[in-house]
């Protein structure tokens, strides 16, 4: 059964797996890390990740909080950038290219990585205006191309049935779980590669949170979906991977399966079992 | 193992681990009666057996009931998740061995009246002896977390098996020599293959312990030695 299951969740040959402290091979891997590192200042916060996440796979990151795995998602698009005394070395390789080079043009990488907060922040704007705006800065689209764009995005995150009537409602009226899938929306709408997911349903009821999670699930046949969450039966129950992270370090990473059914290290043992004193 | 930050999760699983013990303990004495019984003729041990039985279905539906509210109220995982799955899976091969022993109690009664010469229900004695010591075994390594010892005991299922052909075949020349003994011949041999069911659950609940303790699977070249399929009178 063990077998089956591994072989349904990766297709051979398309993913390493690679466990704490070893080297992720080189198999076709969306973004790869290579001894990555994190500076705040002088803090040393992600002290050397190496990990492969799979593309059109759910990676999730848990552990406990400062562990480094927000910082981790926060290196995938470099949003740190935005910050001063912020700074990362080491390798991440997008399909192969190291977005860390200084030459990266970070607009560009932002529209292929795109991301969601753990709170929904939608713009102060309609609903319809939330999405076209970020298409307009990569595209100039007529009204029904825009139309039809706004749209797909909607229905892409299941909001689109909610809001077509009231498109020009302002986004700041929708609840906080059609809130979230309006960002979700907002992301797709440029078409990104990948999406990462910081806490997104964390300040979510749980039928909201069910239904960003039905999303999850759909998103994936399109998308590299990275998230990070403080829910482990969340992390368990949406994503084919998982990473378990703890003082900066990834202690374990593998097959989601595995690693809530049979987890190799006692950290992540202790850890995902409610014993971390 | 480390303790739980909910110290009343640990007290849940404690006592899902306290269930199968017991079970464990109810199981072995009721399989050591029940032989006594047939041995001995005796009708008021084999009633004493038949009313654990009754102990034994109260207590599985009572770890079932514990398990799923567990799994309800604290989402286990890991080696938990494992733990409580695999109590509900040992506690249903448990309450089977209890229905085995009962089984064979229950023909004390019909052997009684059958001319049974006593003398032929030694192998079978040495078969219950050779089971008992299973099934105490795999308790005991279930409560010492002793994952070897599991592997040991999962192969010396093969002497229960052996020692199954041979009373197959034993009892097999009786009856062939003479007629009046094929009905208490016939008890002696479910009670055989009674004993020789136990033995495949105590197999299983090696199986699935190794699995709670160690989160992979015992390998699964597991001997099977009863002939008795392919044994025919020539």
């Amino acid at each position: 059964m063990n077998d089956l299951a591994h072989s349904h969740a990766f297709p051979a040959g398309q993913v390493a797996v690679a466990h704490a402290g070893s080297q992720a091979k080189a198999l076709p891997a969306k973004i790869e890390t290579r001894n990555l590192r994190f500076y705040y200042g002088d803090t040393l916060a992600l002290k050397g990740i190496t990990l492969a996440l799979g593309d059109r796979k759910v990676t999730a990151f848990i552990g406990p909080s400062g562990c480094g795995k927000s910082t981790l998602l926060r290196v995938l698009n470099r949003i740190y950038d935005l910050y001063p005394n912020q700074r990362a070395d080491g390798e991440v390789l997008l399909d192969g290219r190291n977005i860390l080079n200084r030459s990266e043009d970070l607009n560009l990488l932002r529209a292929r990585v795109g991301m969601v907060f753990q709170k929904p922040t939608p713009f102060p704007m309609s609903i319809h205006e939330n999405i076209a705006f970020g298409i307009r800065l990569y595209e100039r689209l007529s009204k029904a191309e825009m139309d039809g764009r706004v749209e797909e995005a909607l229905r892409r995150a299941a909001l689109w049935s909610e809001v077509k009537d009231k498109l020009n409602a302002s986004g700041l009226s929708l609840s906080g779980g059609q809130q979230q899938r309006l960002c979700i929306a907002r992301t797709v709408a440029v078409k990104p590669e990948v999406i990462l997911l910081d806490e997104p349903a964390s300040a979510l009821d749980p039928i909201s949170t069910s239904k960003i999670e039905e999303l999850i699930d759909e998103l994936k046949r399109d998308y590299t979906i990275v998230i990070v969450t403080h829910n482990m039966q969340q992390a368990a129950r949406v994503s084919d991977q998982t990473a378990f992270m703890y003082l900066g370090e990834l202690i374990e990473f593998g097959d989601t399966e595995q690693i809530f059914t049979a987890p190799r290290d006692k950290r992540t043992q202790d850890y995902i079992t409610g014993r971390f004193g | 193992m480390t303790e739980h930050i909910v110290t009343s999760f640990d007290d849940d699983l404690d006592e899902l681990e306290g269930l199968i013990r017991s079970m464990g303990e109810t199981a072995s004495a009721m399989v050591s009666r029940a032989t006594r019984a047939i041995i001995e003729a005796d009708e008021a041990l084999s009633r004493q057996v038949v009313s654990e039985d009754l102990v034994m279905d109260a207590r599985q539906r009572e770890l079932d009931d514990k398990a799923i509210t567990l799994i309800a109220r604290r989402q286990p995982m890991a080696a938990d998740l494992r733990a409580v799955v695999g109590a509900i899976r040992m506690a249903a091969d448990l309450e089977r061995i209890g229905d085995l022993a009962k089984n064979i109690a229950k023909r004390v009664a019909a052997l009684g009246e059958a001319v049974a010469p006593r003398h032929y229900s030694h192998s079978i004695e040495t078969m219950a002896e050779t089971v008992l010591e299973q099934v105490a075994g795999v308790v005991e390594c279930y409560e010492r977390r002793d994952a070897a010892g599991l592997g040991d005991l999962r192969a010396a299922d093969e002497a229960i098996d052996i020692q199954y052909t041979a009373i197959f075949r034993e009892l097999l020349t009786y009856m062939m020599e003479d007629p009046r003994n094929i009905t208490a011949c016939t008890h002696l041999l479910f009670c055989a293959k009674n004993l020789e069911r136990i033995g495949d659950h105590v197999t299983n609940i090696a199986e699935n312990a190794y699995y709670v303790m160690t989160g992979s699977q015992l390998p699964p070249d597991r001997p099977k030695q009863d002939e008795t399929a392919t044994v025919s009178v020539e």
